[in-house]
């Protein structure tokens, strides 16, 4: 017998080449896929178990850090928005202050408004006669400002002194006290505030200055487009005085 | 016995050309289970060689063997145990004694040596 007769079965011959088929195609993927898992992953196939560790343990890991981004995200967010709060209140705050000053007196302002002149009477005395009634007293002054006031003077000054909430008007004396400063004649009380109003208030009839004019004193009422008045100079000191709880 | 070595030259070149690849779950079973095809592939040759060959026994060899080691290196690492080694040295065992006993017979067809003597490859 020759080799050639020897595998000359015609049955073997087609089943022998068909299981080489198979096992070349195999073979060949095999090879391969393993080749791409080599350039790929630099391990052999028998190492993969180890690599899908690593890669399980990258991604747990990987994951644990994209939660934590996510937390810094909306911590960083809550901070924004606490801070454009603060922001905001800070601002609402200083807009208060800024009307609070422009209210009691801590910044010089100016706008329309009146500017009232009073002063002692010229006539001379009769003999024998009170020089009181000559005189502009304190209580004039004080009846002056409030009259402005009342009809919704912003501001009020008494001889470039600004009357502000602490302000008395008084007497000491020959002079007049207005905060801490001795007024003299002739008293000019500026106001600031709608001027049409303030006027009409000063010279109401019946009014302080209608009373005083009545008394030959010199008065005058001038409406004035531009009133400026400087600032409260003197100090708020309160000693006693203690805000209420708003509980109680 | 050039046309069984031709089909395998074709399988080799399809599964070249073929951008198939085998799942990276299962590329340690497919190469044992090469093994065995492979041995299976060369027990047929040798059978054919001492005139012995029978289809059935080759064709269910080749399933069975195949799937068989395949089946055993995956309960091997159900187990965590390295029981594809086994395979891997029983088969190459296997295949080394194949070559061996095809070697033989082809050498004693062309040149009439004596039959083999046993535990000789």
């Amino acid at each position: 017998m020759t080799p050639r007769s020897v595998f000359a079965g015609r049955r073997w011959q087609l089943a022998l080449t068909a299981a080489a088929l198979v096992v070349g195609f195999v073979l060949a993927v095999q090879v391969r896929t393993e080749r791409l898992i080599e350039t790929n992953l630099q391990v052999t196939s028998g190492r993969l178990g180890e690599v899908a560790y690593r890669y399980r343990q990258v991604e747990a890991r990987q994951a644990a850090l994209r939660g934590r981004l996510a937390e810094l995200r909306r911590e960083i967010a809550d901070e924004e928005q606490q801070a454009a709060a603060g922001r905001a209140a800070t601002e609402a705050l200083a807009a208060d202050l800024a009307r609070m000053r422009v209210l009691s007196g801590l910044t010089p302002v100016h706008g329309p408004g009146v500017l009232v002149m009073i002063a002692d009477s010229t006539r001379p005395l009769k003999p024998g006669e009170d020089p009181n009634l000559v005189l502009i007293h304190y209580s004039d002054v004080h009846a002056v400002v409030a009259t402005l006031f009342a009809a919704g003077a912003e501001a009020v000054a008494v001889n470039d002194e600004r009357v502000v909430g602490t302000t008395g008007i008084a007497c000491v004396g020959t002079t007049i006290l207005c905060n801490t400063r001795r007024l003299a004649p002739p008293y000019r009380i500026e106001a600031i505030g709608d001027p049409h109003a303030l006027a009409a208030a000063a010279m109401a009839q019946g009014g302080i200055l209608d009373e005083l004019r009545a008394f030959q004193f010199p008065v005058t009422v001038t409406v004035e487009s531009d009133v400026r008045l400087s600032a409260y100079t003197g100090t708020f000191v309160h000693q006693f005085a203690r805000p209420v709880d708003a509980g109680r | 016995m050039v046309i069984p070595i031709l089909g395998l030259l074709a399988g080799l070149a399809l599964g070249l050309l073929v951008s198939f690849q085998v799942p990276l779950t299962y590329v340690k079973y497919s190469a044992i289970a090469i093994l065995a095809a492979v041995d299976t592939l060369l027990g047929g040759v040798r059978a054919q060689c001492e005139g012995r060959f029978d289809l059935r026994v080759f064709l269910s060899g080749f399933v069975v063997n195949t799937l068989f080691a395949a089946g055993l290196t995956a309960l091997g690492d159900l187990l965590g145990l390295d029981i594809y080694l086994g395979a891997v040295v029983a088969f190459s065992i296997r295949i080394f004694n194949n070559i061996g006993f095809i070697r033989r017979d082809l050498l004693g067809l062309v040149w009439k040596t004596p039959p083999l003597e046993a535990g000789e490859t």
